[in-house]
């Protein structure tokens, strides 16, 4: 009996997903740089899912069938990276989630005061460049900072998504 | 169908924009979503061009892979690509320092020019006023109070944080 190849390669992403989620996990905790790990073991991962697909579909099928469990292999992969990235991002950096982890933490009720000084402080923006500055998004300027190529890039690319929306400046 | 359910948000938005943007997305998504289903039982599953080879078979899986990458280009694409131009922190940042006149700003420039100078305070209140909206905190006499919604979702940030092994707000 022969296997779908895209029952395969939906297995074979799946399978390595999980494996790069543990990987992923297992990196944080012992205290890799969270971004740099993440790129590093997804593409390590990304390549066993390839690889297992048409390895798997190759020794039954022909070239067709494997050229259509590699679409689906990477296809699958990437959706799951799509939707993995954004919720380990809301854990990490969402300040609405982090109102609500501190509000669990202290009782339930906190008063507007403090969370304001908190969360709307120039503390916070200090740790957020310090964040783009590790990232390579912007540099020092003496006391300052400037946007990198980088990060030009990246502010120059979304501005005109906010224009054709309608957003108004957003943040 | 990704390319037309962005075309769909984009005329949503400019033609009759909404307080809850996210919804309408959702909206917009569920019709398409519909839609695809019936164009997925609607047209053969050769298209009329695909050699037998080509097909993703069994048909079951077919229909459940499209339905799964249609919805992954939503949730983990579109709806993404909305959070990050409509509320990214740091996003925010690098256009106001685009934006800057001089290009080069410090901390207390950002903090009181954010978003096009409306500030921190209006960044964090749009925050407030968001998961107030959504039930998972209240506010009662300049007290904010999470609710038994927040505290569920509260408790599944926080072992996802200790999963992670990562420190917790104090």
């Amino acid at each position: 009996m022969t296997s779908s190849p895209a029952l395969v390669a939906l297995v074979a992403a799946a399978a390595w997903f999980v494996v790069f989620v543990f990987v992923h996990i297992g990196g944080v905790r012992a205290g890799f740089e969270n971004a740099r790990w993440l790129l590093m073991s997804y593409a390590t991962c990304f390549l066993g899912t390839l690889v297992t697909a048409i390895a798997v579909t190759a020794w039954q099928h022909g070239l067709h069938a494997v050229i259509l469990a590699a679409m689906m292999a990477v296809l699958t992969s990437a959706c799951l990276l799509a939707l993995y990235v954004p919720a380990l991002y809301t854990v990490l950096t969402s300040l609405s989630v982090q109102t609500m982890m501190l509000l669990r933490r202290r009782g339930g009720t906190l008063s507007e005061a403090e969370l304001y000084n908190r969360f709307a402080s120039r503390k916070i923006m200090e740790h957020r460049l310090a964040t783009l500055l590790s990232s390579g998004y912007v540099t020092h300027d003496g006391p300052s900072y400037r946007l990198t190529p980088r990060g030009r890039a990246i502010a120059k690319f979304f501005r005109p998504v906010n224009i054709l929306w309608n957003l108004g400046p957003g943040g | 169908m990704t390319i037309v359910l962005l075309v769909v948000v984009t005329f949503c938005f400019r033609l009759s924009p909404s307080a809850h943007r996210a919804r309408q997305m959702l909206f917009v998504y569920l019709f398409c979503l519909a839609a695809l289903v019936v164009l997925w039982f609607a047209t053969p599953d050769d298209l009329g061009l695909l050699g037998r080879s080509l097909l993703t078979e069994p048909a079951w899986l077919d229909f459940a892979a499209t339905m799964f990458f249609f919805s992954a280009a939503f949730f983990g694409g579109a709806l993404q690509l909305y959070n990050l131009c409509d509320r990214g922190f740091s996003l925010r940042i690098l256009v106001d320092m685009l934006e800057a006149p001089t290009g080069v700003v410090d901390v207390d420039y950002l903090t009181t020019n954010y978003s096009s100078g409306r500030g921190l305070v209006w960044m964090y209140r749009k925050r407030i006023d968001d998961i107030v909206a959504a039930r998972f905190i209240g506010q009662v006499n300049k007290q904010i109070i999470l609710t038994a919604k927040g505290e569920m979702f509260a408790d599944l940030f926080i072992n996802a944080r200790r999963v992670l092994g990562l420190e917790l707000p104090q």
